[in-house]
């Protein structure tokens, strides 16, 4: 892979980073003044504290005093203060962060594998029973609201057979005797909420990877490949699959930014402590310091991802390099 | 009144496009069933007060009442009637998902054509512009800006969804209206003195219509979904209940407990069975007016 062409979407990226970032700074600044809601929600704080915080987090700056500092900030890992949370932002984060990278990793990649062999095989026997049932019912599925699915896994796991707990991330004030314990515990809380994930997507992606798939077996290699008498597996594995995966990976990178809709409405339902609840806090308590790292975290994970699928994608198609 | 007769011919060629159209659909199983299911739910939503045996906004027996003769779906936590409520919901979400569509359709198409067309510093500024929009997460977004734009409005909803939804057409029209306008036809149609917008008003956007059409459809679904979602976070209208906005009631005012400890099943299973059952019956329309605007898929 040229270097250049690295460089060249490099930069694109950053300009285009940096255009989000303004874009997150001065819609935060939109939602209100997050000190002045605190004494709305409680009269007693004296005027002159309200007004030192704000001296202190750079409010009483001029907005483009105020702009400089956050680009400054932004590159230093430094957020500001959350009101709500009455602590750093980063600290608040760094908290929360975890949960969500855990939950929508392990749901990307079980629901990938998932996709990709549904999809594969009902492509193989497109046509059949089979095919007919599971890509109606992955539409079906596409079509149901997170939240709702997460609500029915509710009703029947938890309620009328309560093999899994109702909300939380980890049994409250337990401690964990070992890690093994401390796993358990995790995969017992996270199974309902990384259902919801995972099923949700293998409905989106797997019919993604069933068209991809079909596309590629009207190629004429597959054709070859079937006329040298290779057994129909290594055909579809080794010939058809490879090849089809390359749109995947770019719906697999462009999926983190849909995932964040995903973990908010899924962390809402199951009560879990992720960022993804954490954004729509921020947004509802006017909190910007927090919204603006929040939503900061976020872009960045998304143009990371989009980074990569370039790249992989340049990598594996070789194609795309010379254009 | 008389047509002028590039006109007549444009609206002969549209009428076999669609008659024949109309033939692949017609014997397009999937989405038939599709169209049906949207029908019914459009019959539903029209005829809502003739259908509901109650009025949805009032309180008509006791709490959270199973489901029984008098009350198809049993009552909620006010002692509303749930399927009058479900019927009326239909109205709300079904008119979200249309207006939204039709505005996000608009924006994307206009934005997508000048883009296009014209190129150079406009195309430049309005893609990063779309950019922004799609690097930053969708709900994210939408719930920041239905919140900057004073949440528990109607049209507030569709403003955020249109806000957001826009700029995925826009990328796709852009990208035709590229290859479009070097064909022959426009350059010819340049050269008798035509101006820019009749240009892409006449002969490019004819062009780019069907695909849009087939997209509205698809347009529908994401903004039905957008607002589900929304009112689901209780950024609704709460005088305008919709089948999210049930569903929240649901979660916050306790469909889980408030019944002796015990969940409404009739509470929180049909609201999201009608999203989801619409909602497929939109994607079902929608692949079958992709297999007639793209006849390269007729072939699977």
């Amino acid at each position: 892979m040229r270097l250049s062409f690295i460089a060249l979407r490099s930069l694109s990226l950053f300009i285009t980073f940096l255009l989000v970032m303004s874009a997150i700074f001065f819609l935060a600044r939109a939602t209100g003044d997050p000190f002045a809601e605190l004494i709305e929600q409680d009269p007693r704080i004296p005027k002159s504290a309200v007004e030192r915080l704000r001296a202190r987090w750079g409010l009483d700056k001029p907005l483009i005093w105020q702009y400089v500092d956050f680009v400054k900030s932004m590159f230093q890992g430094e957020f500001g203060y959350s009101v709500n949370y009455l602590q750093p932002v980063f600290d608040v984060i760094k908290q929360k962060l975890p949960w969500t990278l855990f939950l929508l990793t392990t749901s990307i990649i079980i629901s990938t594998i998932g996709a990709v062999l549904l999809g594969a095989y009902t492509a193989w026997r497109r046509g059949s029973r089979f095919d007919l049932i599971a890509t109606n019912l992955a539409l079906f599925v596409r079509s149901t609201p997170h939240f709702w699915l997460g609500m029915v896994l509710m009703l029947v796991f938890a309620f009328y057979f309560p093999i899994f707990p109702l909300f939380g991330a980890l049994t409250p004030g337990v401690k964990h005797s070992s890690t093994f314990e401390f796993i358990k515990d995790l995969l017992w809380h996270a199974a309902l909420p990384l259902t919801t994930l995972v099923v949700r997507q293998i409905g989106m992606y797997m019919l993604y990877m069933r068209s991809a798939t079909l596309e590629v077996l009207g190629e004429d290699f597959i054709v070859t490949a079937k006329a040298k008498g290779l057994a129909e597996r290594k055909v579809l594995f080794r010939h058809a699959v490879r090849n089809s995966l390359l749109p995947m990976v770019t719906v697999t990178a462009l999926r983190f930014g849909f995932m964040v809709n995903g973990a908010i409405l899924t962390e809402t339902v199951f009560s879990y402590p992720g960022t993804g609840r954490l954004i729509y806090e921020a947004i509802i308590n006017s909190d910007y310091f927090l919204l603006q790292g929040a939503f900061f975290i976020t872009s960045v994970c998304v143009l990371i991802a989009n980074l990569i699928a370039d790249l992989l994608y340049a990598y594996l198609d070789p194609r795309v390099r010379v254009g | 009144m008389k047509l002028p007769q590039a006109w007549k011919d444009r609206f002969r060629i549209w009428k076999e496009k669609f008659q024949s159209g109309m033939f692949i659909f017609i014997h397009n199983k999937a989405g038939m069933l599709g169209l049906t299911i949207v029908s019914i739910f459009v019959i539903m939503a029209i005829f809502a007060p003739f259908i509901a045996p109650y009025n949805p906004y009032k309180r008509v027996d006791d709490f959270l009442l199973p489901p029984s003769s008098e009350h198809l779906l049993g009552t909620n936590d006010i002692g509303q009637d749930i399927f009058s409520e479900l019927i009326y919901g239909a109205r709300v979400s079904l008119l979200v998902g249309l207006l939204a569509s039709i505005c996000v359709v608009s924006v994307g198409t206009v934005i997508g054509l000048i883009s296009g067309y014209y190129g150079g510093m406009v195309d430049e500024i309005l893609m990063r512009v779309c950019d922004i929009v799609l690097v930053l997460p969708t709900l994210p977004l939408m719930i920041l800006l239905a919140s900057l734009l004073g949440t528990g409005k109607f049209y507030v909803l569709i403003l955020a969804i249109t806000l957001t939804s826009w700029p995925g057409l826009a990328r796709l029209v852009r990208s035709m209206t590229l290859s479009l306008k070097e064909r022959a036809f426009v350059e010819a149609a340049r050269a008798i003195g035509a101006t820019d917008p009749h240009i892409m008003v006449n002969h490019i956007l004819p062009n780019v219509l069907p695909l849009v059409i087939s997209s509205a459809v698809y347009q529908a679904a994401g903004a039905m979904m957008a607002e589900a979602s929304l009112s689901f976070l209780g950024l609704g209208d709460p005088s305008h209940k919709s089948w999210g906005m049930m569903l929240h009631y649901a979660q916050t005012t306790g469909g889980w407990w408030a019944n002796k400890g015990k969940p409404c099943w009739w509470w929180i299973i049909p609201p999201g069975l009608c999203i989801a059952t619409f909602v497929t019956g939109l994607m079902l329309v929608g692949q079958a007016l992709e297999l007639i605007v793209n006849p390269r898929l007729r072939r699977r």
